[in-house]
């Protein structure tokens, strides 16, 4: 085509061409256009930035910026090639670079407001506050005003940061933030008093804010991490929160705020009608009851904590608010609160059952408040394990008002966490099935299936809700992060193709994510919106510096939570590649990981050349995003391990113990590392003899090992790990010692004696490393499991006995029975007692699981079938209509 | 017990979970991005005490058009946090930073005709009036309400009280770039279907 054109020009329309190609994904063809060109001229600038502009619409900004800094060597000055390079950079965190590119673009369009500002973000982000207010300064007059204060603060310049801020005040819209610099500046100054005022007022602007009130703990010197206090500073905090819910204060705080305030209560009548509707939309809502009632919960104890509960739970239960348990929840972690909300909530219930009214008082209840009062009951006996009486409970409020679908979404996890996968599922349909314009019972129920691992159901159900038509791509598009459930499910049942290309599918969600910010560089310039801007830019990094300057410990958790589901996203996707490479051997066909629609099972992505390679690619992104989470090094060690690399093997296991030295796993890989180097050859070549004296130098180091042997060590371990929750006395106890210290090896009488205490799970771990060091002693490793207790919990006031052993490990333990012991025997006779303890859980096969067919289960389940008819019948009329798929329903229904 | 609080970047995750899992009309993160880097001061969430994110409100200024209004863009408040006034709190959060911070004259929004709970929310708690009927709205076919609510914010301002000069000369470089710079933009904004 461009033949007759003179060669500068041909070499252009091949660049056009190229681009054009890369737009109709062709990109083959379009990179090799470009590179034709560039053999044609390689002082092309145009080519080299287009070379640039391919790789960074294929994601590969390091490539890109290469092909950028060599547009610019010929071209120096050429600000679009600059522009695109700064945005990557930014992109890419090259902070250095970005300021240096900043600067060169400042120089040369210095009449540019967007350059000036761009430079300062430039050195801001470079932890070069200082400089960025310089340059702000050098280009004062139209600047955004809220910004410099920020900014300043993060140079240490506070007082400064303060006369700026207060002189600029008029001009500061956003009044909001300016008044929480403010306070945050008074904070940090230490002029607490001025700060506590400020609190107040920012409190009497938004009463649910619980940071507010957090600020104001710590203005009045009362605040604590684990709601520790004093004697003393609890009534000191009982009197701030009793001042804080007296009314009058609050709406006088809130006159001024909104300017409608008089001394001598003189208005116009303009004010005075506007202060009708301030108070009449005040009216509507709850104000400081729920915060000012709620906070004090948790530094209250013994009775006062029980006076305070019952004052803020039985206004809530006559509402029927359905969060009441979840937000009473983080109280069951405080010691001797369970107990004491247990005995509460049961005599709420009976004399609410007996009087229909609360004890105490003359007026009647509605009748609803009992159902609520069951429906918290059944949500306290669920926490504590007490599966039995929960369903008992939930059952009577099911019965009391079959038409709450609540009661049925809570039966619904409470059967999940006995155990009873898919009877949970079922209820939750059942759920579903009431209200079928409610997205949320939708989502539960898709939610249930898949940890039922009814993949199939679960995608028909959640595609109920997806525009018609391209469904499946529609759930993917948005992101939707339904796929990691169904991901682990495919992993559950051993598809390790399907589920690997959810767990790539998730992960690509995250790249995209993080993609996305690429248009945001040059917007936010533009836009002025910084402060945000520069948040955004700090939250994918993680050094620590940056950690501190971000707000509270609550939103590191968040931070960790997310990270935590994206690290396990990818550890699973991880684990999918070790196992496939101990399973099928790989055939070297192609690597495919692009997952396409020619692959629907994700056959071709479990052929992968090199998994372990692979997983190693994972392994460092999870070093990088979560280095303090023991699964990460867990993983370590085993990819290591399998990769026979020693020394890398060791560094994992060194972060184990040094995050948590008693951890099982921990206790497992140090056993297993040194003993695989135990059975290793004698070192021959350099390298092993290197490894080797690094080794020798270590060992010693490992407290938990020092002098003795494997066997020894595997023994102190289990001797450490006695009495985790119900403590032997003391005088026992030193007995044991001084026996254990005088005989080596315990005799196994005394060794049974050990072990009447400790955590199952530890023993667990020892019993396995029993049979990995001496395999003759596998009767031994059983015997160790089999004559394990399930310790009742002390408490008091229980109805019925809580004990400690959880069924997660129950079933590890079963496992580890059947496929590393390979004792079927021994693996059915832990079944028949785990099916006692766990009558509800089909894994055991329990008498009232849905796995028996006479099961309390299945007999309700006949019963709900009738009844499903009368409580979906009016409202799901409309809803049906609403949603135009009736017939998709009918076929869901089970 | 439940926080009402300004949403910041670290938000927008749980935001896009608490949407998909209660509402038929999702968006991309891109769009989220977009609200947030433009806006920051009207996206709220409601946060519990477990600090789960049980709510939020998404929040926008139309910037193009001749009345400087806000529009909410989506509300949402998980099942099972209702009858705590959330959606009421997270709506007035919005709606006076729109007013104070952007002097906005009125917000407008879009529910679905048939979802009572929602309209019924807007007309008789918030105050927002019918303003028009757009047909086949939704993807699903069904149409909206356009429902619209004044903001008297300015009747507030020039009391005095430190906040004099509440300027309306100075948030208009807040508007002058509006539009035009990343696609996120461009996908329309579906409704506000509340549940």
């Amino acid at each position: 085509m461009g033949a007759s054109l003179p060669p500068k020009e041909a070499n252009l329309f091949k660049l056009i061409v190229g681009l054009t190609l890369n737009c109709m994904d062709r990109k083959t063809e379009a990179y090799e256009l470009v590179r034709q060109g560039l053999k044609n001229d390689l002082k092309s600038h145009v080519c080299w930035h287009v070379y640039g502009l391919l790789y960074r619409s294929d994601r590969e900004y390091r490539e890109a910026i290469k092909c950028y800094r060599n547009a610019l060597r010929i071209d120096p000055e050429n600000i679009e090639i600059l522009r695109d390079l700064s945005l990557l950079q930014a992109q890419m965190r090259d902070l250095a670079g970005f300021v240096e590119t900043r600067q060169k673009l400042l120089s040369l369009k210095p009449n540019h407001r967007m350059n000036w500002i761009g430079f300062s973000v430039a050195h801001h982000l470079n932890s070069n506050a200082s400089k960025a207010v310089e340059i702000l300064e050098a280009y004062e007059g139209t600047l955004e005003d809220d910004y410099p204060p920020d900014n300043e603060q993060e140079c240490g310049f506070l007082e400064r940061a303060l006369e700026e801020l207060h002189k600029k005040e008029f001009k500061i819209v956003d009044k909001l933030v300016y008044k929480e610099q403010e306070v945050s500046l008074l904070v940090k100054l230490g002029r607490l008093e001025e700060a506590e005022k400020l609190y107040q007022a920012l409190l009497s602007m938004n009463p649910d804010n619980y940071r507010y009130y957090e600020g104001l703990q710590k203005c009045v010197g009362l605040y604590s991490e684990n709601d520790q206090f004093s004697a003393d500073e609890i009534d000191q905090l009982e009197a701030l929160y009793k001042s804080l819910g007296q009314q009058q204060k609050y709406y006088e705080g809130l006159q001024k705020c909104v300017g409608l305030y008089s001394e001598n209560d003189q208005f116009s009548a303009d004010e005075i009608d506007q202060l009708e509707a301030l108070y009449k939309s005040l009216g509507q809502q709850q104000k400081w009851s729920s915060a000012v009632k709620r906070i004090p919960l948790d530094f209250l104890q013994g009775n006062r904590f029980r006076e305070a509960a019952e004052n803020y739970i039985r206004p809530l239960l006559t509402k029927g608010v359905p969060s009441l348990f979840s937000d009473l929840s983080p109280l069951y972690d405080h010691p001797g609160k369970a107990d004491i909300l247990e005995q509460l909530i049961l005599e709420l219930e009976h004399s609410l059952r007996t009087t229909g009214q609360y004890p105490g008082r003359t007026e009647k209840e509605p009748p609803s408040t009992l159902m609520w009062a069951l429906f918290l009951l059944a949500q306290h006996y669920d926490r504590r394990g007490q599966y039995d009486i929960s369903l008992s409970k939930i059952d009577e409020a099911i019965e009391h008002t079959p038409t709450v679908i609540d009661l049925y979404s809570v039966k619904s996890r409470i059967l999940k966490h006995a155990g009873d996968l898919a009877a949970a599922a079922a209820l939750a349909d059942e759920a579903r099935c009431m209200d079928l314009a409610d997205r949320y019972i939708n989502s539960d129920c898709v939610k249930r299936m898949l940890q039922a691992d009814q993949v199939a159901l679960a995608e028909k159900t959640a595609v109920l809700f997806t525009k018609e038509g391209e469904q499946h791509n529609n759930l993917h598009d948005m992101q939707c992060m339904y796929e990691l459930a169904s991901g682990e499910s495919y992993f559950r049942q051993g598809d390790l193709g399907r589920a690997l290309k959810k767990f790539l599918s998730v992960e690509k969600h995250y790249a995209d994510i993080t993609e996305d910010q690429f248009d945001f560089h040059s917007y936010c310039l533009r836009k002025m919106t910084l402060r945000t801007y520069v948040e955004m830019l700090r939250f994918q990094d993680h050094e620590d510096d940056e950690m501190s300057k971000l707000p509270p410990s609550q939103k590191k958790k968040m931070r960790q939570k997310q990270r935590k589901a994206e690290a396990r996203a990818k550890k699973e996707a991880e684990e999918k590649h070790e196992e496939s490479s101990v399973g099928a051997a790989s055939k070297s066909g192609k690597r495919h990981v692009k997952p396409v629609d020619p692959d629907p099972n994700g056959e071709k992505l479990l052929q992968v050349e090199d998994p372990l390679l692979e997983a190693t690619k994972y392994l460092k992104l999870l070093q990088k995003n979560s280095p303090n989470s023991l699964e990460t090094h867990l993983l370590s060690f085993e990819l290591n391990m399998r990769k026979q690399r020693i020394l890398l093997a060791f560094q994992a296991l060194k972060q184990l113990l040094r995050l948590d030295a008693e951890h099982p796993d921990s206790h497992r890989s140090l056993i297993k590392f040194f003993h695989k180097v135990g059975s290793m050859a004698a070192p021959v070549t350099d390298t092993e003899k290197l490894i080797w004296s690094v080794l020798e130098a270590e060992r010693p180091t490992i407290s938990q090992l020092h002098e003795k042997s494997l066997i020894e060590g595997n023994r102190t371990f289990l001797e450490q790990h006695k009495g985790h929750s119900q403590p032997l006395p003391n005088v026992q106890y030193e007995n044991l010692n001084i026996c254990s210290i005088v005989m080596t090896p315990p005799h196994p009488t005394l060794l049974f004696f050990f072990l009447l205490a400790d955590s199952l799970m530890h023993r667990a771990a020892v019993a396995e490393m029993l049979y990995v060091l001496e395999p003759d002693k596998k009767p031994e490793a059983i015997k160790l499991i089999e004559e394990s207790t399930n310790n009742i919990v002390p408490k008091n006031g229980a109805l019925g006995p809580v004990r400690e052993w959880k069924l997660k490990d129950c079933i590890a333990v079963h496992k580890f029975l059947g496929t590393v012991l390979v004792d079927n025997e021994a693996a059915l006779r832990w079944k028949v007692r785990c099916a006692e303890y766990f009558p509800f859980s089909t894994y055991f096969e329990g008498s009232l699981s849905s796995a028996v067919p006479n099961s309390a289960y299945n007999r309700i389940c006949k019963r709900s079938e009738n009844g499903s008819a009368n409580h979906s019948g009016g409202e799901t009329g409309d809803s049906l209509a609403s949603n135009g798929k009736l017939e998709t329903f009918k076929d869901l229904t089970i | 017990m439940v926080c009402i609080r300004k949403a910041t970047i670290d938000d927008l995750l749980a935001m896009q979970t608490c949407n998909l899992f209660c509402l038929p009309e999702n968006y991309q993160m891109k769009y989220y991005l977009y609200h947030i880097l433009s806006w920051p001061q009207l996206l709220y969430v409601a946060e519990d005490y477990n600090g789960k994110i049980v709510g939020y409100v998404l929040a926008k200024m139309e910037e193009e058009s001749t009345e400087c209004h806000g529009h909410i863009t989506s509300l949402a408040v998980l099942r099972t946090h209702r009858k705590l006034g959330l959606a009421t709190k997270l709506m007035s959060a919005a709606q006076n930073a729109m007013e104070q911070v952007f002097g906005a004259e009125y917000v407008s929004l879009h529910v679905r005709k048939s979802n009572r709970a929602a309209f019924n929310l807007y007309t008789e708690t918030l105050g927002y009036k019918i303003h028009d009927v757009e047909a086949k709205y939704y993807a699903d076919g069904e149409d909206a309400y356009d429902m619209r609510k004044q903001l008297k914010g300015k009747q507030y301002h020039g009391h005095g009280h430190g906040h004099g000069g509440h300027g309306h000369g100075h948030h208009h470089h807040h508007h002058e770039h509006g539009g035009g710079c990343c696609s996120g933009e461009r996908v329309e904004p579906k409704g506000t279907g509340k549940k």
